[in-house]
């Protein structure tokens, strides 16, 4: 890979980003999105060298119309001056990357992005939004106020993303080369035995739907793996109701699914982690209840009153007290 | 299943790069939007950048803490939303504007 | 004459012929008197006093019950004393009370234990200051009656911390619970000086007291850690081994031993207030007169004294520090007889008189009669306590007056006949009038300072006896001036003694009228009757027999003295174990060969008979001069003042004396000024140099590196993020360069 060329790449993606946020002239909009556009074709290609080719083709082209609708939705998103249609925009940006979880394979993750973002979260947003936005002025309400309307120093703010992205891009293209290599069929094999052995309930189901004689629980013959897998299925070795030694081809649909897989290093190698979330969520709804409370001054006998306790001394009434109240 | 279809690191690259892209996005929108809410909303790109980018490369080793890390990214852009949102309204009653710049006397 | 055979005899003993022989050596007959374990009480009654003083503060009583207290658990510390005393076999013994220091390691030791150290000496000293301590808290008691309350519990807290630490100080078998003490009753003293705080003068008094007294105490410091380093040990019996056996001469070489008896008298001139650190017990009168009469008359002060008898070894083996010591003494003496004459306020004439005598207690440490030197402080403190405590009834009946030129006839005013008795009783034996109690114990110093060789002795003994008349004079002049002559007072402008009555005569404007002086009541009235009494019944101890050895001069008081840790002052009594130093020669030369010889004999009669006349004649002429100027024709007094004070060439004399010789100012020059000086050139040095330049300047050069970066911090999200983001994306970056860099050099 070149040296320079991921640069210029950031370079001109972020001219156009430029481009698009001051508020020029219908011409230098469309000159932005154009750049943008090609500018992101260009680092595509530069990056995969090709677009066509391969079994994954199909793949490929919907990666691409993911990414344009994520990129140019986040780009509009931040350029759009109502920031409803900003939040509508992020929606998209939330649905493509969506798409981009299902090309990836990780189904559970795309839905739940779904629901939890674009549900719940965007639809809190709208609401805030709703509640504390105003017009510019009273007599002109269709008009966002100045400071939607304004991007606030775009050439710094660019500036910034730039050295940013060349530093991401400057990592990506250096680093690649030392990745190690991709899991092959082999690791996968082993972590879907590994992860259906611990599925007791779905692997006997499975079994007891191929081989109904199979005596369970399966039992290893010397220290073999119980459960393995290859391309074609997953096999379990266990005995016959006669007392033989046999292995089981299951399919490879009884292998465990994303969501299964999911939630097998959820609970198996981050519990603690899963609790600090709860913790964290639980924090945040306590902080959230707190802070947005309308703050109500109760006296000390209403709040004693609201535990059904009464006063234990009678003191003196503090003259001070009320000279403040009545000068307030 | 859909195993046969490799995941090579030409692809990984491709969902490497998308996601500085988005990144940067969000980073320059955060710095040069005004608004308090478009603002927040800015880092939720940043988090959903950050949770392709994770997703992407748990993929690529067939390993699966990459989306259990998307979770607790998740969890703490609801956090996140949650309490900013909350500060917002509180700031909101006091001064109804949601510029940033008109809070600067909370540097004191 | 019986009188005078007796005198002989005990002449006789005094220069006692083969006295070092009989007299038993005890330094290695020390016993640990277990069975005596009840002498703690001693030390634990002032303890407990305080604890409940302490507590009645708390509770804030109203009440005299602080005073009961005190007097009560000293009454019972006095008559543990008693019992103490009764119960001494006459050998010196060691009362473990508690454990304190205990370190020992390869090649030395080190131990400071609560262990009573009991020996005629410390008994002497016990007795008398419990004893006074229990009749002047009841005293006090009345006295301080006016301050009920807070004030009073805080007093009383005074008096049982001071007795506490006094009691440990003389008490104790080692140098440093002496110390202890030592610092202790100087705190205790700071603590009643100033105890009318929110008069200035008394605040100043007090910090006076105790900076001059810190000055000794650095002294006795220095002292107990040369003594130490030179001899192992500071526990006075095992010293005394130590000095007397000479093992501590083995590898000794320095000047330690000509250096410790100077750091110690450095010490005792401080606490007992003797030249050139004088200054303080006159002020230290602001006090409560009880305060004076207990701290400043009859006990602290003289704990030098007490240093000195206990640490006298070492003075004997750097004789010329003995030789100092009576000089200064002697001198004090005169200095502040000469003060004390020119003054007007009775209670500073009687401090001036204390300063006075204790010069003649050391005089009599330094001319080796260390018997005499313990006599003078035993019957001192009757006497002066009881010429206080008039005082101090005085005031308080006359609302702080203490100017003898507006009191007079006090003798005829119903209520004042026990005070002025008293006080006559008092003033006799200052005087040294024959037969009492003074005028022995002020002999056996004088007669002393004629027989024992040294440089000046003589002229010294004349000084002495010079100013025998001016104490004679100076006494008599309060007496007669105060107690005699007619009718008349004005009451002082202000409540001296805490004495409050101004809602009746208003005495600030009362010249006699409508003021009707506030005569004592019982417990002042039995107080100072008692010691009044002792003050005369003193005497008798000087003929009572020793009960070791018939031949010793000075009766019980010697015999107090001689198995003690001060008997190398006994007349005749050689030191062992030390080399014989010229003046151990002159002292055996004196005591043993012949006492016939010419350095006995004044007026061709033996020293201490000669003395008995001479000091006699020179007391009641000093008080016939008194009576003439001060109560036959007082106009002679002021005609004789003004005739002084218009010739120029005699002018300074009685102007120098009524500025106290401007010794005060002397040290405003001296030490005061340089050191205001140089204080402020060392504030300006700090204020500029180090805060200004230093401190500041450096301080200021982060804040003018901060003003460039100030903008930053505007307040504005933005321009946050920016360089938070910024900052971030450029270390990525420089991270990324840098494996860059590494990947070229690992690939070259």
């Amino acid at each position: 890979m070149d040296g320079v060329l991921p640069y210029i790449e950031c370079f001109a993606l972020l001219a156009s980003l430029y481009l698009l946020l001051g508020r020029g002239s219908r011409a230098t909009r469309a000159l932005g999105i154009l750049g943008g556009l090609g500018s992101l074709a260009w680092i595509y290609v530069a990056a995969g060298e090709s677009i066509i080719g391969g079994e994954g083709v199909g793949r490929e082209v919907l990666f691409m119309i993911f990414g344009v609708i994520a990129v140019s939705a986040a780009v509009r998103m931040i350029t759009h001056s109502r920031p409803v249609y900003s939040a509508i925009y992020f929606v998209f940006v939330v649905l493509s990357s969506a798409g981009l979880f299902l090309l990836l394979e990780a189904e559970f993750m795309a839905f739940a992005l779904v629901i939890v973002y674009a549900g719940a979260v965007l639809i809190t947003y709208m609401f805030v939004l709703m509640l504390a936005q105003q017009a510019s002025s009273p007599d002109n309400i269709t008009e966002a106020p100045e400071y939607d309307r304004v991007a606030r120093e775009p050439a710094a703010a660019v500036t910034v993303g730039f050295i940013f992205l060349t530093a991401v891009f400057g990592a990506i293209y250096q680093g690649v080369d030392r990745l190690p290599p991709p899991a092959g069929e082999i690791e996968k094999n082993i972590a879907r035995a590994e992860v259906l052995e611990s599925l007791t309930k779905q692997l006997r189901s499975s079994i007891e739907e191929v081989e109904p004689s199979f005596q369970w629980p399966p039992e290893a013959d010397g220290n073999q793996n119980i459960v393995f897998a290859d391309d074609e299925g997953i096999y379990v070795i266990g005995k016959t109701d006669a007392g033989d030694h046999q292995t089981v081809r299951l399919g490879t649909s009884a292998g465990p699914r994303n969501t299964q897989f999911v939630g097998w290093d959820l609970v198996g190698r981050f519990p603690a982690s899963l609790e600090l979330a709860g913790v964290i969520l639980l924090l945040a709804m306590f902080g959230a209840v707190i802070l947005a409370r309308r703050q109500i001054e109760h006296g000390e006998d209403d709040l004693r009153a609201a535990v059904g306790m009464t006063r234990l001394f009678d003191y003196e009434e503090d003259d001070s007290s009320d000279e403040e109240g009545s000068s307030a | 299943m859909m195993l046969a279809v490799a995941f090579g690191q030409l692809a990984l690259v491709h969902y490497l790069l998308l996601s500085g892209v988005l990144f940067t996005v969000g980073l320059v929108g955060f710095l040069c939007r005004r608004n308090l809410i478009v603002m927040f909303l800015c880092t939720e790109l940043m988090f959903q950048a950050a949770g392709i980018a994770f997703v992407a490369a748990g993929r690529y080793y067939f390993d699966f803490s990459g989306q259990v890390f998307v979770i607790f990214i998740l969890t703490v852009a609801a956090a996140e939303a949650a309490l900013a949102l909350a500060l917002v309204v509180l700031l909101y009653r006091r001064r109804p504007s949601l510029n940033a710049e008109d809070w600067r006397d909370l540097r004191e | 004459m019986i009188l005078t055979s007796c005198f002989n005899s005990m002449i006789m003993a005094a220069v006692g012929d083969g006295l070092p022989e009989t007299l038993p050596v005890k330094m290695d007959e020390v016993r640990v008197a277990t069975e005596h374990w009840w002498a703690g009480f001693i030390l634990y009654m002032p303890l407990i006093s305080l604890a409940l003083c302490g507590l009645c503060a708390a509770m804030k009583v109203k009440s005299k019950l602080p005073a009961w207290i005190t007097t009560g658990s000293l009454l019972t510390s006095f008559i543990f004393s008693l019992l103490l005393y009764f119960d001494y076999s006459g050998t010196p013994e060691l009362i473990p009370i508690l454990s304190w220091i205990n370190l020992d390691w390869e090649g030395g030791s080190f131990a400071a234990n609560f262990t009573f150290y009991i020996d005629s000496l410390s008994l002497l000293w016990v007795m008398f200051v419990t004893g006074l301590g229990t009749l002047i808290a009841f005293y006090a008691s009345e006295y301080m009656e006016t301050d009920l309350g807070k004030g009073y519990t805080r007093f009383f807290s005074g008096v049982s911390v001071f007795l506490f630490a006094m009691v440990a100080l003389v008490l104790g078998d080692n140098l440093l619970m002496l110390y202890l003490g030592w610092e202790g009753v100087g705190f205790a003293s700071y603590w009643l000086i100033g105890y009318y705080y929110q008069r200035p003068a008394a605040v100043a008094a007090a910090k006076k007291a105790f900076i001059m007294n810190r000055i000794g105490d650095l002294g006795l410091a220095l002292a107990i850690y040369l003594i130490w380093a030179t001899f192992g040990t500071i526990q006075y019996d095992e010293l005394m081994t130590v000095v007397a056996d000479g093992s501590w001469k083995a590898g000794y070489e320095g000047w330690a031993i000509d250096l410790i008896p100077w750091f110690l008298m450095l010490a005792a001139f401080g606490k007992s207030a003797q030249i050139p650190l004088y200054v303080w017990l006159p002020d230290a009168m602001e006090g409560p007169t009880p305060v004076s009469a207990l701290i400043h008359a009859a006990t602290m002060v003289t704990a030098g004294i007490y240093l000195v008898a206990r640490t006298y070894e070492f003075f004997l083996l750097a004789p010329e520090s003995l030789h100092v010591l009576a000089w200064i003494g002697g001198l004090t003496a005169l200095l502040a007889a000469t003060i004390g004459m020119a003054q007007y306020d009775i209670k500073r004439i009687m401090a001036y008189s204390t300063v006075s005598q204790l010069g003649y207690m050391f005089l009599g440490l330094g001319v080796l009669s260390t018997y005499g030197a313990a006599y003078h402080v035993f019957t001192h403190a009757f006497f002066k306590a009881a010429l206080f405590l008039t005082c101090g009834t005085i005031m308080h009946g006359f609302a702080g007056q203490l100017d003898l030129r507006k009191l007079s006839g006090l003798l005829k005013i119903p209520g004042w006949r026990i005070t002025s008795i008293a006080m006559l009783i008092g003033c006799l034996c200052l005087a040294g009038f024959p037969f009492t109690s003074g005028y022995f114990s002020k002999d056996a110093i004088l007669a002393e300072a004629f027989i024992t060789q040294g440089p000046g002795f003589e002229a010294l003994g004349w000084i002495a006896v010079f100013t025998a008349f001016l104490t004679a004079y100076y006494t008599f002049r309060v007496w007669f001036r105060v107690c005699l002559g007619k009718v008349e007072y004005e009451p002082g402008d202000d409540d001296h003694g805490g004495d409050d009555h101004g809602d009746d005569h208003g005495h600030g404007h009362g010249h006699g009228e409508g003021f009707h002086p506030h005569a004592p009541r019982f417990a002042m009235n039995f107080v100072m009757a008692a010691i009044a009494i002792g003050a005369l019944v003193a005497a008798v101890p000087y003929f009572m027999p020793n009960h070791a050895d018939e031949k010793l001069a000075g009766g019980w008081v010697a015999d107090m003295v001689h198995d003690s840790t001060a008997r190398g002052g006994l007349p005749g009594l050689d030191r062992h174990g030390v080399p014989l130093s010229e003046f151990d020669a002159h002292h055996a030369d004196g005591h043993h060969d012949d006492h016939g010889h010419a350095h006995h004999t004044l007026f061709g009669m033996d020293a201490h008979t000669a003395m008995y006349v001479i000091s006699g004649v020179v007391g009641s002429l000093g008080i016939i001069l008194a009576a003439w100027l001060h109560l036959f024709r007082r106009e002679d007094a002021d005609r004789l003042r003004a005739a002084l004070m218009s010739r120029w060439w005699i002018a300074w004399l009685p102007r120098a004396m009524e500025h106290k010789w401007y010794v005060d100012e002397f040290y405003l020059a001296l030490i005061r000024t340089p050191l205001w000086i140089s204080s402020h050139v060392m504030y300006a040095f700090d204020r500029y140099i180090i805060d200004g330049v230093l401190v500041d300047g450096i301080a200021r050069i982060p804040r003018m590196i901060a003003k460039w970066f100030q903008p930053l911090h505007n307040g504005i999200l933005h321009s946050y993020a920016v360089t938070m983001a910024g900052g971030v994306a450029l270390i990525v970056l420089l991270m990324i360069l840098f494996l860059q860099f590494w990947n070229v050099g690992g690939a070259g």
